[in-house]
């Protein structure tokens, strides 16, 4: 009896030795280059010379050791997506190690301790955009129980998805910050007055615009080039040197690995099974298409109906504006149809009803969840039918409709949603540990571009302390009007969708408005636990948090304080914007730094001749509330002028104002009013009063803005100004001091 | 004088392709088949093709070829082809995607050679299970035939329905002709006695019917006629017998809240009076078997 269990034993011992003795070694060299993905040289990062980076692979058990060679001029860091790791392998500069600075090397090492599909990326700044991303792969042993026969030996392809912009991502980002509405122009979704009129939803459009919203897109940012594996088209005739014939089966293992872009996946030769998400199991399940969010992973299996034909696999934006092919088979290629365009009013109308006068929104006593409401079905002419065949409708009582938004109910169409994942296994989680309830609610300003959690951003938060050995189950409500793929580092959670105990696991769940989703997990590895959107630009502007498991000492980091506060303010940079319009009459601009909270502006009016007059305002103020419609400020203002051709020098309220050279300080503050008219109180220290109205950028059609300011000094002005690219316009305009002029609007 | 014309002739010629060809630069010409069948076919190829400057595509009816002129430091044959076959057209490198393909003009529906792998087995499948059918439930087949002679008729009724499910107008139209030839088509000496009677008392109103929804394009004014037709087609579907359950299905807001009915193979309510808009309104008011 004895003998038998040590000889049992003796053998685990081997078997498990035998598992831990492969160390898979990759050197990573990492290095500037330039690319020509969209007809522009440009600068890109490429490691071992190619974009994406290299594809690594490894089996359960094995011992991952990888070498990065940082060859940049500036520090980079790499993070393991989706992997189990110790928190000091997890690649987060200033929250696990520093950041590697450049001509550094630095080696990463760690047990494989799980299988399955995913990928890794730079998590320094906003390198991902550029080509630092790539697939890693863990393989199953052909001997692990969970072994599925027919699906985990069908020869596999890794597939990364990305996006790429010839724009500096500094500058997208900058771009985004300042309400730049380029990206729309380029993508024809201005959602102007022009437009709307023409389209029957004027009221639609005011209605919008009273509830201070700007028009708004599926996503943010216009992308000149969607790649799939560095590719815009691919052709994959064979798989491991066997050519691929009718019949064939194919597992792709697809990673989004685009920085701010969601993506509809479909397939020319029939229904797509999935059968992993996100790195692990889940019962294989057909759909005609599903959306894969920013950073998250699908294995798909696809087959080849027919000998011959090379069947496309399409990856299209959810905007729909872009798209990329990855031909499977070999032969004459059967294409499968573009998604037609957004119906975007029809968007613009679902929000107007879903936005409360307080900027909160409100789900109509949906209880939505999981995906499986998808609003954004009312855009959708594949399911919700063309524009032209628009009828009026406004009778009926929609509200009654329980499945208006259900996509799987409306369409022919099957759309995967995350109700539809189930485990093989038993996921339950341990009942006799204590349990930490957390919320979030996700808040976001989308014309300021803030994002956060709780209205705070991360550099307003401290890391949230968390037991080891407890389970965190957190419920999460968007309250914003954007989706967001919330990731979490470290762990995989289980998704509360309705399947007990074979809840899927998934380590980002893409949340989108007004849905609330619930998920848990057991949090038993020390360290720090980035928890945050995976939208670039949502984790940049500091929608982010930390969870930090048990009393952890990362040797990478002897002073944590200093660290988090380095973090902190690299996910709150301030950003700069200025314009000026050189016009007939005079120079009329400004310039501002801001961030999340804070705003340090100045404007000025300067004519040609001191009859005209020079005029600089210059305010320091900080945005107050949710949706940032309050920002009280102190200000100073410089004056000087000989009486110009505007006579005023008594204002509404009779004060009299002689100087000509005037020097002034105030205090104030400035409000959003509804139509987005901006309304600015402001008191001088001697005791003068100034109220003025102002509202800049009515879009009037694509490319024509419109705007106005009156004031209680009796001046006014008016503006109409023609977009012609993203730095430069025409401008005309009627100043009460300096009257008409015409010029050249600039901005930056 | 002859000789003179010969030569006028040459020199037009010349003059014009080198026109044509000063607006490429860098130009390659190749000719491709593409597959199309009339002068509608001819415009749309050419317009998918072309981009000005960059690209020039001109379509022969007759050969089926089509000439390519294009800026080969700009462009290449591959995505002038892929572009084609997205508006419809097969061809050597792209087969269209059969949606797209399905929505072409009654006249452009080219025959699909290139598909012909797929299509070839299809039909033979279905051919196996056709004779299959035929030996094993001949008993089946004698129960049914009685509703067999209005069944275009019936199934014609489905297809302009399901058109009007999905809010497509132009679909409608098309299925509603098709509709309009099943109508006509029928023979009268075939029928049961009682689907004999039901059938000349509605014949006239649906073929009235049948030709309004054909003949308009505004989907408001089909829903309209549409709730006509479902009365007429549920007179004469409930006489006669049904191998499968209708469902006879009502829509309590159309028309300002005085309602309407429609016919549907599922149980699933599918609203054709209103399409996605109020999807899942109404309920069943009469299953007929």
């Amino acid at each position: 009896m004895n003998v038998f269990k040590i000889i049992s034993i003796f053998l685990l011992f081997c078997s498990q030795s035998l598992f831990a003795q492969k160390v898979v070694h990759y050197e990573l060299y990492v290095k500037d280059t330039l690319v020509k993905y969209a007809g522009k040289e440009k600068r890109a990062i490429a490691v071992n010379g190619q974009i994406p980076m290299p594809t690594l692979t490894f089996a359960e058990g094995d011992t991952a050791e990888i070498v990065v060679h940082n060859q940049l001029k500036e520090s980079t860091s790499l993070h393991w997506h989706g992997v189990f790791l110790p928190n000091k392998e997890d690649g987060v500069p200033w929250l696990t190690q520093e950041p590697i600075k450049p001509g550094a090397t630095f080696i990463y090492r760690f047990p494989i301790i799980q299988h399955g599909t995913h990928w890794y990326h730079s998590h320094s700044g906003l390198q991902e955009q550029i080509g630092m991303y790539g697939s890693f792969v863990m393989k199953k042993r052909t001997d692990d129980k969970t072994f599925r026969k027919g699906l985990d030996d069908l020869p596999t392809v890794p597939i990364i998805l990305s996006e790429w912009s010839n724009l500096n991502p500094n500058n997208i980002h900058r771009m985004l910050h300042n309400a730049n509405d380029w990206a729309a122009i380029k993508k024809s979704a201005t959602q102007s007055y022009a437009e709307a009129i023409k389209e029957g939803h004027f009221k639609t459009k005011l209605t919008n615009e009273w509830k201070r919203m700007l028009a708004m897109d599926v996503s943010d940012v216009y992308y000149d080039k969607i790649l799939i594996n560095g590719s815009n088209s691919t052709d994959l005739k064979a798989v491991d040197g066997s050519t691929l014939k009718a019949g064939d089966k194919v597992r792709l293992r697809i990673s989004n690995g685009g920085a701010s872009s969601y993506f509809w996946l479909r397939y020319a030769g029939g229904k797509m099974t999935v059968v992993a998400n996100d790195g692990n199991d889940v019962e294989p399940v057909e759909v005609d298409r599903l959306i894969i969010a920013v950073s998250e992973t699908y294995d798909i299996v696809v087959s080849i109906p027919d000998e011959g034909v090379a069947y496309e696999f399409l990856a299209t934006t959810e905007d729909r504006t872009q798209s990329a092919s990855y031909f499977i088979g070999d032969g004459i290629k059967q294409l499968i149809s573009p998604l037609p365009r957004l119906k975007y009013f029809e968007g613009m109308k679902m929000m107007n009803d879903m936005m409360k006068m307080n900027g909160d929104l409100d789900d109509m006593g949906m209880n939505m969840s999981l995906n499986q409401m998808d609003m954004n079905v009312v855009m959708y002419p594949e399911i919700t039918g063309d524009v032209k065949s628009k009828q009026d409708h406004s009778e009926h009582d929609m509200e009654n409709d329980p499945n208006r938004y259900n996509a799987n109910a409306l369409g022919d169409i099957v759309t995967l949603n995350y109700a539809m994942l189930k485990s093989p296994y038993n996921t339950s989680l341990p009942r006799n540990v204590p349990v930490k309830e957390l919320k979030f609610t996700l808040s976001g300003n989308m014309n300021r571009y803030v994002w956060s959690m709780d209205n705070k951003v991360l550099s307003e938060t401290d890391k949230i302390p968390v037991k080891k050995g407890e389970v965190l189950r957190i419920t999460i409500y968007n309250n914003s009007m954007m989706r967001h793929p919330m990731h979490l580092h470290g762990f995989d959670f289980r998704v509360i969708n309705g399947k007990g105990e074979k809840s899927p696991l998934k380590n980002v769940l893409d949340i989108m408005p007004m849905e609330t989703d619930t998920i848990e997990f057991l949090a038993n590895e020390e360290g720090d636990w980035f928890f945050h959107c995976h939208i670039l630009y949502h984790m940049m502007s500091g929608m982010n948090r930390v969870f930090a498991v048990g009393e952890y000492n990362n040797p990478y980091l002897p002073n944590k304080k200093q660290a988090y506060n380095a973090l902190q303010k690299e996910s709150n940079m301030p950003h700069f914007m200025t314009q000026n319009d050189f016009a007939t009459n005079g120079n009329d601009g400004e310039a501002m730094v801001q961030n999340a909270r804070l705003s340090l502006g100045t404007e000025w009016r300067l004519g040609y001749s001191s009859m005209h007059g020079y005029e600089v305002e210059t305010h320091f103020g900080r945005y107050i509330g949710k949706m940032q419609w309050l920002m009280p400020f102190v200000g100073f203002d410089w004056r000087y002028r000989k009486m110009g051709i505007d006579e005023h020098e008594t204002n509404l309220f009779g004060q009299k104002n002689e100087k000509d050279t005037r020097r002034a300080f105030s205090i104030g503050f400035m409000y959003t009013l509804p139509m987005l008219v901006n309304f600015q109180a402001e008191v001088y220290h001697d005791g003068i009063v100034r109220l003025s109205l102002m509202r800049e950028d009515i879009p009037v059609s694509k490319k024509l803005r419109a705007g106005f300011m009156i004031n209680t000094d009796m001046e006014y002005m008016a503006e109409l100004k023609y977009v012609i690219n993203k730095n430069l316009g025409i401008r005309t305009h009627y100043d009460s001091d300096m009257g008409l002029g015409l010029g050249l609007s600039l901005n930056y | 004088m002859k000789l003179v014309s010969k030569i006028l002739v040459a020199i037009t010629a010349l003059l014009s392709s080198a026109n044509s060809f000063a607006q490429i630069k860098n130009a390659k010409t190749e000719t491709v088949k593409i597959y199309g069948n009339c002068g509608m076919c001819k415009a749309r190829i050419e317009k998918a093709g072309n981009r000005k400057n960059i690209a020039n595509v001109t379509w022969d009816e007759e050969t089926k070829k089509a000439s390519i002129q294009y800026d080969l430091s700009k462009t290449n044959q591959d995505e002038i082809l892929k572009r084609i076959a997205l508006a419809g057209h097969d061809n050597e490198k792209y087969l269209a995607p059969d949606n797209v393909y399905a929505q072409l003009p009654e006249c452009c529906l080219y025959k699909r050679e290139l598909k012909v792998n797929s299509k070839s087995k299809v039909a033979m499948v279905m051919k196996k299970e056709h004779s299959n059918h035929s030996e094993t439930e001949l008993v089946g087949r004698v129960a049914t035939i009685k509703s067999q002679h209005l069944n275009a008729v019936i199934e014609g009724y489905f297809s302009v329905k399901d058109a009007l499910v999905k809010s497509d107008a132009l679909a409608s139209m098309q299925r509603a002709a098709g509709l309009l030839k099943a109508i006509k088509a029928v023979e009268m000496t075939k029928l049961s006695a009682d689907e004999h009677t039901a059938w000349m008392k509605v014949m006239k109103d649906l073929e009235l019917d049948a030709q309004r929804i054909a003949g308009s394009k505004d989907i408001a004014k089909q829903r309209t006629t549409f709730a006509l037709l479902s009365k007429n087609m549920y007179e004469l579907v409930k006489t006669s017998g049904q191998d499968k359950p209708i469902y006879y299905q009502h829509c309590p807001m159309y028309n300002n809240g005085k309602g309407a009915n429609w016919l549907s193979k599922e149980s699933a309510i599918r609203n054709p009076y209103y399409g996605a808009k109020m999807m899942t309104c109404g309920s069943t008011i009469e299953t007929l078997d």
